[in-house]
């Protein structure tokens, strides 16, 4: 199965350098217009669609901008942790499905050590990096089992990973939430307790719910691309992911220790989605609410497919999925199921797995006006 | 307590449990045998549990929604294959667009088709006293007793593992999905068309697949509701690995899960004293649970076919 990923990496040496920039771009295109075609074939107005979901994206000014630009960061720096989640395992031919448990798990850590009393009186300063550090070591634990499973005893991380998002999401909502971290019936809330002020995201602008989880986000990306590109570890893990197809013994004849890396590298993925958990819990809804709607995980995959895996990439995907999620309340107004912009999202991954026709037919459109003009 | 009851009653509860994961493995099976992975198993699931409930209610029939079912599943199979065979697209990306797509699309179409949220109107199905599978005389012999009244799918599903294990180890066809999924060059130079066999297993996986939304919605249950098939799509792809790409290892697989799942429930059901103060969560993550555990202490390194997931190219000349 991993074997896939050697694929993704091997960037192509072509004339056209600028067909990699240009070919998501023309994807995201199609997909708009394919979108807009099955809206008018469902018999409604697809112009209206698009302009209540961009109107409201966050992306475009006009009316409650502000608030409209404060929930997309707030939407895209999750979407940006779950994308990298996936991303990272997925450079070194690990494929991790794991990210929606352990975006739950980071969620969950967060309610505790933000509510926990003990913690509760000291200042924000103090509490808030006590809580993510907490919500670092625990995620990247949970992402460790997989990684210890798959270095030690060779077992598929993929089925870990799937057996793990199950197994913390039933201890969470079967346990945990209605039993020992339970908030006092008395305070008639339900799920956790409220974490304390301290422990909550500090706003970013005024008037907005816009935290700081977006520069956080911002920070990782440009750390996981210094670690990929510019470090040892980032290399030993691109030559991982290159020669996965040959099992992985190339790398270590090339004096890689692999156990040791694939562990680093699940741990480090483990982290950064439980972070993008701990955002929802520190910034959005300051409790593990009862029942909790998920999917960020799976987006995750999406968005770092979008992304081509590459950092930069994953985060302007994660700001375009954020901003189609922002937009999506409001297309309901006009009789659309909220649903439609994650159409979207799935319509542009399509046109992305499709990128070999659109680059021919980009290369020959391109190729024969250039003839058309020597002549 | 009567024995021979709960015997049979657990084991009917675990081939209903394990029918939908079987179909989805065994869907997994005949894709990444002949090289192409398949992890849109969820999605087309998805699709198949909603069109064979729309089928059916439009029809009064759920023969009818069977086949909408499967339609739909040889449609998604094409998509898959147009992608990722014909454009030698991603597979992952692929399969990743229309798990998406289908969470999306099947939302949509609850609201626009049946304007409800979440679930839909019932309809007949394959597991009301009409259309079950009866065989009256075996009913009261322990273990046989389960399968006196099952549903058809769940027989398709355990007759469609033996029939997919001859063909894919006795026929020329499975012979050359395997050698496709192995070794295409070779493949290829001894005159078998490499891409017309990915084409055909793509689409007959899909359609098995499909085969297992249908039965979510269609087999026990009479109905769709949004949270099918929350997540048996990846239980299958993990029962395909787990039964090391093979139609009866995927069997013995989805029968040990589904077997967790009944565990679960009886131990939930029987618990007593200490065991009824353990929380509810622990025994719904118990079945995951075991899976790992099956995997550390059994099963161990598993081995895919050798060119699985690496797209095919024909040299152009």
């Amino acid at each position: 199965m991993k074997e896939v990923f050697y694929r993704i990496f091997v960037k192509r040496q072509e004339k056209y350098w600028w067909m990699n920039i240009l070919v998501p771009v023309v994807s995201i295109f199609i997909a708009l217009i394919v979108g807009a075609i099955f809206i008018a074939s469902t018999g409604r107005n697809p112009f209206l669609a698009y302009k209540y979901l961009f109107g409201s994206s966050g992306l475009i000014p006009g009316p409650y901008f502000k608030s409209h630009f404060s929930e997309m960061l707030i939407a895209s720096s999750m979407f940006i942790a779950t994308g990298l989640a996936f991303a990272i395992p997925a450079r070194a031919g690990l494929f991790s499905i794991g990210a929606e448990g352990q975006f739950i798990v980071g969620a969950i850590t967060a309610a505790f050590f933000g509510y926990y009393k003990p913690l509760a009186n000291l200042p924000t300063i103090i509490h808030l990096p006590i809580v993510l550090l907490m919500v670092i070591i625990v995620g990247g634990l949970w992402g460790l089992i997989a990684g210890y499973l798959k270095a030690k005893k060779g077992i598929n991380e993929t089925i870990v990973t799937i057996m793990l998002n199950w197994i913390a999401f039933h201890l969470i909502e079967g346990w945990l939430v209605t039993g020992p971290m339970k908030a006092d019936v008395a305070t008639g809330v339900s799920g956790t307790p409220y974490v304390s002020p301290t422990a909550k995201l500090p706003i970013i602008l005024s008037g907005t719910r816009l935290n700081i989880s977006i520069l956080i986000m911002l920070f990782l990306v440009y750390a996981v691309w210094f670690l990929l590109y510019r470090t040892v570890f980032g290399y030993e893990l691109r030559a991982m992911g290159y020669t996965a197809i040959t099992n992985m013994e190339a790398p270590k004849i090339g004096g890689v220790n692999t156990e040791k890396r694939i562990m680093q590298i699940m741990f480090i993925s483990g982290a950064i989605a439980a972070l993008g958990g701990s955002f929802i819990t520190l910034g959005v809804l300051f409790q593990y609410p009862p029942v909790f709607e998920g999917g960020y995980g799976f987006d995750g995959i999406a968005v770092a497919l979008i992304g081509g895996n590459e950092p930069v990439g994953i985060l302007l995907s994660g700001i375009l999925i954020g901003a189609l999620r922002t937009g999506a309340t409001s297309v309901q107004l006009v009789k659309i199921p909220k649903t439609f912009p994650a159409i979207i999202e799935g319509l542009i991954v399509v046109f992305i797995a499709l990128h070999e026709l659109i680059r021919y037919l980009l290369v020959k459109a391109i190729t024969k006006k250039k003839e058309g003009v020597s002549v | 307590m009567n024995w021979t009851y709960l015997i049979n009653e657990s084991l009917k509860q675990m081939l209903d449990f394990a029918a939908p994961i079987l179909f989805a493995a065994l869907g997994g099976v005949i894709s990444e045998n002949s090289g192409v992975v398949n992890i849109a198993l969820e999605g087309i699931m998805r699709f198949a549990a909603f069109f064979g409930v729309w089928g059916a209610f439009n029809s009064g029939n759920p023969w009818v929604g069977l086949m909408w079912g499967v339609l739909i599943g040889a449609l998604l199979g094409a998509f898959h294959a147009y992608i990722t065979v014909k454009w030698a697209g991603d597979q992952i990306v692929s399969g990743v667009a229309i798990n998406v797509i289908a969470t999306a699309m099947i939302t949509y179409f609850l609201e626009w088709i049946f304007k409800t949220t979440g679930y839909s109107p019932t309809v007949a199905y394959f597991g009301s006293s009409k259309y079950l599978v009866n065989i009256n005389f075996i009913e009261n012999i322990p273990v046989l007793g389960a399968f006196s009244h099952l549903h058809i799918l769940i027989w398709i599903s355990l007759i469609l593992v033996f029939v997919l294990h001859f063909f894919l180890y006795h026929t020329v066809l499975g012979l050359r999905i395997r050698s496709v999924g192995e070794y295409p060059l070779a493949a290829e130079t001894l005159g078998v068309d490499v891409l017309k066999i990915k084409w055909i297993a793509v689409i007959l996986g899909s359609v098995i697949a499909a085969l297992g939304g249908v039965s979510l919605s269609l087999g026990t249950m009479s109905s769709f509701t949004n949270s099918m098939p929350s997540g048996k799509g990846f239980i299958g792809l993990a029962a395909m690995i787990f039964g090391k790409w093979t139609p009866i290892g995927a069997m013995l697989a989805s029968f040990l899960f589904a077997s967790a799942q009944v565990l679960q429930f009886l131990l939930q059901a029987i618990a007593k004293g200490i065991a009824a103060k353990i929380p509810v969560g622990f025994y719904l993550a118990l079945p995951y649970i075991l899976t790992i555990g099956a995997l550390v202490g059994v099963v161990g390194k598993a081995v895919a076919p050798a060119a699985d997931g690496v797209p095919y190219k024909k040299e152009e000349s």
